[in-house]
């Protein structure tokens, strides 16, 4: 569902992301973890088309972003780790703006209000403006929002800050739940545990290269540590920087 | 989904929110409404007035009065195209370029042509609004005077449409051609010298008369040489032309030819409007991924940028603030902060030049009008009307730059309110730093134009001493309601407001500017009133009389706000 071939941006003389080859799969929840400034951002950017690649191509549903980019977006959510939202608005008015600008029938989108408000409790808060909301309830308004038209590929980018435990329970909860029902979830995060708890598979970023992909069963093994997560993380990065040890096929 | 259907959808949101904000400006303050009411009915009332007196001058000069008040037509819409134009580069490149939400709706299943086409509806809009509010009171003079039909405001509404349109289109394909052909850091500087381009082209135009022509003193010579200076705008390929033809025509009644001009305008606004069609579906994405893409650059100019402003160890700013002989040295840190955010906000900035450098422009075309150098009371009018228009100019800055630095401040109170250093250091600061740039400025501005216009040597003092107040009572206002009456936006800490324009556009921000405008009024009022009223009488008597009422007026300015500001402070819990 998500594919990357050779895919590199440069911004000036500095290589963001170098000669990235992925291929998620229909209904996989995949975690991409690196540390500050391994371009995971700029990798979203480039799956979503925000950004135009220096070289090589990203496929969201078989459709290059670039050549083809409503079919592909049609396919797409997408939750930044800041997010845009019309503050004057009030909370069932932006989700249904997003749901028109998706080409939703009035009824589809009253249907997904009233199934998401109730997911995120967000049913309170419906008539209040958005400038109104704490940051917690402006993240669950923009993951709802993001999950109206019913995607097909999921993109999100640090999706637990300024979440409260009890959100952050519901978030995971119903992305996992969609992943199991055909979803595919694309989740760049630094909170590790997240991804050792949800993902299917996990990629390493380290300096725009990615350095580690699997389970995390594979990650262990590649690494040599078999503790937590966090152990196979640093020992992957650590090795890469001191050495450029070429990325293990897991 | 269709092209139509995304904008009807943006723009019925857009008239929502609208809606939404006047709604809570009206919940919130209705003083705040009906200071902004009384001052829009105020500005339009006394700018009609005073077009209307100028039109009815101008209509009595004998044989040549038709042709110099439509001559004012054609100047007035000329400079309202250049504005306009760098207005929509301006606001071109934000709503473009930095906007978040452009990034929002790139992420949409929506064609890119329809986010340029939505961002072109918005920034036309915000960039020319004001302009049109502006000019209202010009074009109902114009048509009282004419004695035009009823019809004619109207038509004069539906040419404003195209008109707009045109300059609106041209400003984005050049913000897109210098996105997409520029480096992002380089925009600044581009705009910067197309703005120097014009200024030096218009003072060659503006070129002085010769000595010979200074003394003639007969009125239609005069008016020759303002016909012959004004010239360009009467360039037939100019837009501005072809607004102000068919307003004129409408306003004589010759309909055939007022409708041909107007096809003319709608005709070339549809063509601008096809050719940012075609360029924004080959240039939009390209520029906007370019923009995004840009790391940093070595060249010279980038060098020389650090080196004064920024990144290096020590910069030429950070050597020539040590210079500064006792200064704390937070107050100097907050200083060169100051500076730095100011240099790096290209809209920030490039307002403030567009301001002073039309002001400018108006100052050094001064010598170019054959005044009656021997009547001081002309000169000394003339002056007068300089200094307003600085200190109008000068208010507007500092409702719009430093009434806002307090706000921005409260954001970084974590950084700012935490160190050993004190809020109330930090207000004083902000009034230091803001005064010293508006005293360089007001200061030379009137200097030069005193020179410019003969004045003699008392009067010149008496200018730039009271340049000097108003610059500090200016900023005392500023300074001080920003601190009284910051607008911090509204709900939690994440939707606090960090743009300066949204800051000013609160209660705060309307009462600084009404105050200012006030005190400007007092001032001028309190020196002009004595040395009119007593032309031969005591004159160095009612001089010092007046200065001293404009120095206790402009130290009640500063002590009042700032006082006031400094105890809000002390106590101040956020």
């Amino acid at each position: 569902m998500i594919r990357t071939e050779h895919l590199t941006k440069d911004f000036g003389n500095f290589r963001a992301v170098d000669d990235l080859n992925l291929e998620i799969g229909t209904g996989e929840f995949f975690a991409f973890l690196g540390p500050n400034g391994a371009g995971k951002t700029t990798t979203i950017k480039l799956l979503t088309g925000l950004l135009k690649p220096t070289a090589g191509r990203a496929f969201i549903g078989g459709f290059d972003i670039q050549q083809h980019p409503i079919e592909a977006r049609r396919l797409l959510a997408y939750v930044p780790d800041m997010p845009f939202l019309y503050d004057k608005l009030t909370p069932r008015e932006f989700l249904r703006f997003v749901g028109e600008l998706y080409g939703m029938d009035r009824a589809r989108i009253e249907r997904g209000i009233e199934e998401l408000f109730e997911l995120f409790s967000l049913g309170e808060h419906a008539h209040d403006q958005i400038e109104t909301l704490s940051h917690g309830t402006r993240q669950r308004l923009v993951i709802a929002s993001a999950l109206l038209h019913d995607p097909k590929v999921f993109i999100i980018d640090e999706p637990m800050v300024g979440l409260d435990p009890r959100s952050a329970r519901v978030v995971k909860d119903v992305l996992k739940e969609r992943s199991r029902n055909g979803m595919t979830v694309f989740l760049s995060t630094h909170i590790l545990h997240i991804a050792e708890e949800l993902a299917d598979r996990i990629g390493i970023l380290n300096n725009g290269r990615l350095i580690a992909v699997g389970t995390m069963e594979e990650l262990r093994v590649a690494s040599g540590v078999m503790g937590a997560l966090e152990d196979a993380f640093l020992t992957l990065t650590r090795a890469e920087e001191e050495e450029g040890v070429p990325a293990p096929e897991a | 989904m269709s092209a139509s259907r995304v904008l009807g959808l943006l723009l019925a949101l857009y008239g929502r929110m609208s809606q939404r904000r006047i709604q809570s400006l009206r919940d919130q303050s209705r003083l705040m409404l009906f200071v902004i009411g009384i001052f829009v009915v105020g500005y339009w009332i006394a700018a009609y007035v005073l077009f209307r007196s100028g039109f009815g001058y101008l209509l009595r000069v004998p044989g040549l009065g038709e042709v110099l008040m439509d001559r004012m037509l054609y100047l007035f819409f000329a400079f309202l195209l250049v504005m306009l134009f760098f207005s929509n580069v301006v606001i071109g490149y934000s709503t473009l370029f930095k906007s978040p939400e452009t990034g929002w709706l790139l992420t949409m299943p929506i064609r890119y042509a329809d986010v340029f086409r939505w961002k072109t509806v918005e920034t036309v809009f915000l960039a020319s609004w004001a302009f049109l509010f502006l000019a209202a009171p010009f074009v109902a003079a114009y048509g009282v005077v004419r004695d035009a039909a009823p019809a004619f405001y109207l038509k004069a509404l539906l040419l404003f449409v195209p008109f707009i349109i045109i300059p609106g289109g041209l400003g984005l394909l050049v913000v897109l051609a210098l996105t997409r052909f520029l480096h992002r850091q380089y925009f600044k500087w581009g705009l910067f010298t197309l703005g120097t381009v014009l200024v030096i082209f218009a003072g060659w135009y503006l070129r002085p008369v010769d000595a010979a022509q200074l003394q003639q003193t007969e009125l239609v010579q005069s008016l020759n040489q303002l016909l012959a200076n004004s010239r360009i705008a009467l360039q037939p390929l100019l837009p501005s032309y072809w607004m102000a033809t068919g307003m004129i025509a409408w306003g004589e009644g010759w309909s055939g030819r007022g409708l041909f001009f107007f096809l003319l305008l709608v005709s070339n606004a549809m063509m601008v409007l096809l050719v940012c069609s075609v360029v924004s579906q080959r240039l939009f994405y390209e520029s906007w991924s370019r923009n995004k893409s840009q790391g940093t650059i070595g060249t010279p100019g980038q060098v020389f940028h650090r080196n004064l402003l920024g990144d290096s160890n020590c910069t030429w700013l950070e050597r020539l603030m040590s210079l500064w002989p006792g200064l704390h040295p937070a107050t100097r840190a907050l200083m060169i902060k100051d500076m730095r955010v100011f240099w790096r906000d290209t809209s920030q900035w490039s307002q403030f030049v567009i301001f002073f450098g039309l002001l400018g422009l108006y100052v050094i075309n001064l010598r170019n009008v054959s005044y009656d150098w021997n009547n001081q009371h002309w000169a000394g009018f003339v002056a007068f009307l300089n200094l307003g228009a600085s200190s109008m100019t000068l208010a507007t800055l500092t409702t719009r730059f430093v009434y806002p630095q307090f706000s921005l401040e409260i954001r970084r109170l974590w950084i700012v309110g935490l160190v050993p250093y004190g809020l109330k250091r930090v207000v004083l600061e902000k009034f230091w730093l803001s005064s010293a740039w508006s005293v360089c400025i007001t200061f030379s501005l009137t200097c030069l134009s005193s020179w410019m216009l003969q004045l003699p040597g008392w009067m010149t003092i008496l200018f730039c001493a009271t340049a000097v107040l108003v610059s500090l009572g200016l900023c005392g206002i500023a300074v001080g309601i920003g601190a009284l009456f910051p607008n911090l936006g509204s709900g939690s800490t994440a939707n606090r407001y960090d743009n300066p324009a949204k800051i000013v556009s609160g209660f705060g921000g309307t009462f600084c500017f009404v105050v200012s405008m006030v005190y400007i009024a007092l001032v001028i009022a309190a020196e002009a009133v004595p040395i009119y009223f007593s032309w031969g009488g005591n004159l160095t008597l009612n001089i010092v009389v007046a200065w001293l009422f404009v120095s206790l007026l402009s130290l009640l300015m500063i002590l009042v706000p700032m006082s006031l500001a400094l105890h809000k402070v002390s106590v101040l819990e956020v």
